[in-house]
């Protein structure tokens, strides 16, 4: 009688400590997606931020390129006003692709390419640019970390205890995926 | 899905390991003092066991909080400033956002040759230091590849069991090392029990790094393995290492002598270059790699 009630107080302490785990491990998994969607927000804002300076600095040599140089200030002001991530990642490849025009109008002016505060802005943000694609892989990452654990057994029985839904991927089009490899 | 758990498999035994080195480390050591203390003065044989085991215990918790210090220290590296290093800190800045580890402090070793390790004992005290040669010849792509190899062992625990395996190597062999050298100069007693502990001693001696080396070979060769997988898993992109390694292959840079052969299995390639027990070989790397 006795040894029975011993069992079931184990096998009880076993249960919570399990319910327990699980519920950590959720929430845990969850943090890291909020931790790292908030790792994209944070490398988009220094982007954007850059991009004042690089005006500044280009404006004086790029005398004819005012067209140009508009597209760069107004996908900032997009960027800058977007809400929620995707729009915010959409609102980046705008600015992506108007800062690559920038940047290869800027071989036309060897003054310009000369000035190390120019390289020196370019350089950061292309940085910054491989910073945000990383950023985006560990969230995609990390969702998928959870989404495994709510799809799969015996995750599945406490995702629906707890009410933890999958959560949606980021999408990236298939142009954007492919990483430039640059040959000398 | 296959992948990540083992990867979390190999973080479990990774300090399981490095728990039983620790412990078998402290054995050895105790061992070491009981034979001594036999061979040497019976008579004071409770001091110098008191001794042992108090050393022994503050060798080894201090060289678990300074591994990774001391590993910097015995190659002479330097740290990498953020301002004259820019492009080294940058690139592992990215890969600490592929990876959802903290950064690592980074260091420079001043070598010609093409290389790079990781240490510390968790991802919150990880270093990583690469060689100026790396830097010079690499370019980005390539030193993105290798700085994600290193983040790799930091990832898997791998550099808390490699450090403190290299560290406590290189202590183990240095302290047998002394122990023998006053048996040479200690005058022979002609008590039988006195010669038997000595020869014990002589063997232990000689055995204790032996042993050590034996599990020091033993690790990094897997290791290299599933460290190049989570570079590529970081980088997504199989290319940029495969070519680092065919540079590190094809770099005719001098064997390192300022390294000690304790802290070689930390590299990403043997620095007493390809002949070394220690690595897998480079072309078998670059065949995985290229099936990826």
């Amino acid at each position: 009688m006795l040894l029975v009630f011993w069992i079931l107080i184990i096998v009880a302490v076993l249960l919570i400590f399990i319910f327990l785990g699980y519920y950590n491990k959720f929430v845990l998994l969850g943090n890291r997606i909020d931790n790292s969607l908030a790792q994209i927000n944070v490398q988009l804002k220094r982007r954007a931020d850059l991009i004042p300076n690089l005006i500044e600095s280009v404006k004086g040599y790029m005398k004819h390129e005012k067209a140009a140089i508009k597209e760069v200030t107004d996908a900032r002001k997009v960027l800058m006003g977007a809400k929620g991530v995707e729009k915010k990642v959409e609102a980046n490849k705008q600015l992506e692709s108007a800062l690559k025009t920038i940047f290869a109008l800027a071989e036309g002016y060897p003054d310009l390419k000369a000035n190390t505060n120019f390289l020196e802005l370019q350089r950061e943000l292309t940085a910054t640019e491989d910073k945000i694609a990383y950023a985006r892989q560990f969230y995609n990452d990390s969702i998928l970390a959870y989404n495994n654990l709510c799809k799969t057994f015996p995750g599945v029985i406490f995702a629906n205890m707890y009410g933890k839904k999958e959560r949606k991927y980021l999408q990236i089009t298939e142009s954007e995926k492919k990483k430039v490899d640059v040959k000398f | 899905m296959k992948k990540r758990i083992d990867f979390r498999d190999q973080i479990t035994r990774n300090k399981r390991r490095s728990v039983f080195l620790m412990f078998s480390v402290f054995v050895i050591l105790v061992l070491l003092g009981y034979v001594i203390s036999l061979a040497f003065s019976p008579a004071y044989f409770f001091i110098i066991m008191i001794v042992a085991i108090l050393f022994s215990m503050s060798y080894i918790l201090i060289s678990y909080y300074n591994s990774h210090r001391i590993a910097i220290a015995s190659v002479k590296a330097t740290k990498a400033y953020k301002d004259d290093y820019k492009q080294y800190h940058s690139l592992v800045e990215g890969l600490t956002l592929a990876s959802g580890l903290p950064k690592p402090e980074l260091y420079i070793m001043h070598s010609k040759q093409i290389n790079a390790f990781a240490s510390g004992r968790d991802p919150q005290h990880a270093v990583i230091c690469v060689t100026e040669g790396a830097l010079e010849k690499l370019d980005k792509n390539e030193l993105e590849a290798v700085l994600a190899h290193e983040l790799g062992h930091i990832a898997s625990y791998d550099m808390r069991y490699m450090t403190l395996v290299a560290v406590m190597v290189g202590m183990v062999a240095i302290i047998s090392q002394i122990f023998l050298r006053s048996l040479w100069f200690s005058s022979g007693g002609n008590d039988k029990s006195k010669i038997i502990f000595m020869i014990i001693g002589i063997a232990l001696a000689i055995l204790a790094p032996i042993v050590v080396y034996i599990v020091q070979m033993s690790i990094s060769r897997k290791r290299e393995f599933v460290a190049d997988a989570s570079a590529v898993k970081f980088t997504r992109y199989p290319g940029g290492l495969i070519r680092a390694l065919k540079k590190i292959k094809e770099d005719h840079a001098p064997p390192e002598k300022k390294v000690s052969k304790a802290v070689a299995p930390l590299f990403i390639s043997n620095p007493f270059g390809a002949m070394g027990k220690t690595h897998p070989s480079l072309d078998k790397r670059i065949q995985v790699l290229e099936r990826m």
